[in-house]
């Protein structure tokens, strides 16, 4: 029985389905669910109260909010993407070097990771308070600004704020994901490379960084559907204003449907999110390489 | 000698380099440490400063009381244990499957994993709220109740736990069962008496990794649980702040920073496993 089990196909699935039952259940019916309110009319407690077609994809996509925020949403996520990217790679090939205090260096990048987005939020919503906020503090201290600057209050700056916020609490997860791959990388090959004379500059640009591509294509599609679905950072330090200066759409989505009344459209904002996350991926695995093993990741 | 001084060099240069980035992530620790122990009167002074005039560690008992601290850390405890205990149950055997059988479907399951970490729960919040509000339970509905929640997070954790579970399991050397199998062991006796308590660690480490994700989510306990005696810390501390005109902000320091702290200690000591598992999974 033992050695027949191995080539039973049932076997697996079995062990796979009660995962896969809660997965399902829990994503199919709520998926369902927002394509059905998103074709009725809805009033604010959830009452269907008819069918109406398309009317609230149209409501949305008149809605200059709404246009706003999926242009702003693009910007959030390259922004923060773009950065973590910039920011991890030269963080994750130093905490790969063998240096006094690496441990500790480690600790202190992945701390951020540990933080609920929520906790770091208000944290730092407390820091960029305008008048006894610590940022002003210290950057008057140090000289490099003559009066506090009114970093939440408006959007030309708070947004940029948050999208440095975004940043920092994506570089530990980034990192793990580099430090994993250049882990993986045998050392070998750079003393064959040093013995054929290549510079630094050469083993980076000619070994590490082509090593490193499959994680780093890997770090940016998850972060960008992190990042693209981040909720906890707009929504608590600014709710998405002032005047609506600052909401992309999960925190304008959210606002819709339990704030402003109107489940209806927000399911049709889900689901325009939805389908920028299919076309992403999609356009993912149509430029990624295919894996040898027709396994990859 | 020389070897030792060059070393030191270079960790001096890491260490300068790294600077700038460990200022900034030190700095809301600092921030919340420094004003949580800050008199109240001192918090609002103009222009601020760093420190304290004393060390006012009153400031936790009082905020123990004047945030409900303890009904929240019960709930955030109870919510993420459970939801823990369940994502972990479901994964073990699916985990297990990944590693060690290759069967058709196995691709398909790949990337219906990677689908659920794509719908995240604030995309589908909508429909999530109307399912707890349709589903009956004793006398009303699931909203507001905790297990609409545990189940939730249970469901988005399973492709993060199997996914770092199933790489674990894979650099278990296979001989052992097989040789358990040639002594006269069944499978299921063999998963049994060799395969889990070598499994034990990563599945341990895995638990913690759902536990602090459970412990830290906020839209679904934010949009699902109603009530202040159901409220976890993170949307109770958020009540805080949000929509106040008068935030009395040591008090949230120190409710962010109890609320923190046992996470962040416990993340520092395990984060090194994270960077094994997740690099064998992201390539296997």
């Amino acid at each position: 029985m033992s050695r027949t089990a191995f080539g039973r196909p049932l076997l697996p699935w079995l062990l796979i389905l009660p995962s896969f039952a809660l997965a399902l259940f829990i994503i199919c019916y709520p998926v369902y669910n927002i394509v059905f309110q998103s074709v009725h009319e809805v009033s604010r407690f959830g009452l269907i109260k008819g069918f109406c077609g398309l009317d609230n994809f149209r409501k949305v996509f008149a809605d200059p909010i709404f246009i706003a925020s999926l242009w702003r949403t693009l910007w959030w996520t390259l922004g923060v993407v773009g950065g973590t990217v910039l920011v991890s790679v030269p963080v994750a090939l130093i905490l790969h070097l063998d240096f006094y205090g690496r441990g500790v260096a480690r600790t202190i990048v992945m701390l951020p990771w540990s933080v609920s987005l929520t906790m770091t939020a208000i944290v730092w919503r407390w820091a960029f308070n305008d008048e006894y906020g610590m940022v002003n503090v210290t950057l008057q201290r140090l000289g490099f600004i003559d009066a506090p600057i009114q970093w939440l209050a408006t959007s030309n700056w708070a947004f940029p704020v948050e999208i440095l916020v975004g940043i920092l609490v994506s570089v530990p997860f980034t990192v793990t994901i580099f430090l994993g791959g250049l882990s993986s990388v045998p050392g070998d090959i750079y003393e064959a490379a040093r013995i054929d004379g290549a510079s630094t500059w050469q083993q980076f640009r000619r070994l590490t960084l082509p090593l490193l591509r499959p994680f780093i294509n890997m770090a940016i599609v998850l972060n960008v559907i992190y990042v693209f679905n981040s909720f906890p950072i707009i929504w608590v330090m600014t709710q998405g204003g002032p005047s609506n200066g600052t909401h992309i759409l999960v925190t304008y989505l959210y606002e819709k449907g339990f704030r402003l009344g109107k489940p209806g459209e927000a399911a049709a904002i889900s689901l325009v999110m939805l389908a920028m996350l299919l076309c992403f991926t999609a356009l993912y695995l149509k430029i990624q390489p295919k894996a040898k093993d027709g396994e990859g990741a | 000698m020389r070897i030792n001084t060059s070393k030191f060099r270079l960790s001096l240069i890491c260490w300068l380099v790294l600077s700038p980035l460990v200022v900034i992530i030190l700095f809301p620790f600092a921030v919340m440490f420094l004003t949580a122990v800050k008199p109240a009167e001192e918090v609002f002074v103009y222009p601020a400063r760093w420190l304290p005039s004393v060390f006012r560690w009153s400031n936790f008992a009082d905020m123990w009381d004047a945030t409900k601290f303890g009904v929240a850390l019960k709930n955030s405890l109870y919510v993420s244990l459970s939801s823990t205990l369940l994502a972990i149950a479901v994964s073990i055997p699916a985990a297990y499957a990944m590693a060690r059988f290759p069967f058709r479907g196995k691709g398909f399951y790949r990337q219906f994993l990677l689908v659920t970490q794509m719908l995240s729960p604030i995309l589908l919040v909508i429909g999530l709220f109307r399912l707890a509000a349709m589903i009956h339970w004793g006398e009303g509905n699931l909203v507001d109740k905790h297990i609409s929640v545990i189940v939730a997070y249970a469901a988005f954790n399973i492709a993060f736990a199997v996914w770092m579970m199933s790489s674990y399991f894979a650099t278990i050397p296979k001989d052992l069962e097989e040789s358990a199998w040639l002594e006269g062991c069944g499978r299921a006796k063999a998963v049994w008496k060799v395969f889990l308590p070598l499994a034990v660690p990563a599945m341990t480490v895995t638990a913690i990794f759902t536990f602090i994700n459970a412990w830290n989510e906020f839209a679904v306990v934010y949009t699902l649980i109603r009530s202040d005696a159901n409220k976890t810390l993170t949307v109770q501390i958020t009540d805080l702040v949000a929509g106040r005109y008068t935030v009395e902000w040591h008090q949230v320091m120190a409710a962010t920073l109890l609320a923190t702290l046992p996470v962040s200690v416990l993340f520092a000591w395990l984060q090194r496993y994270l960077v094994k598992g997740l690099a064998l999974g992201a390539v296997k």
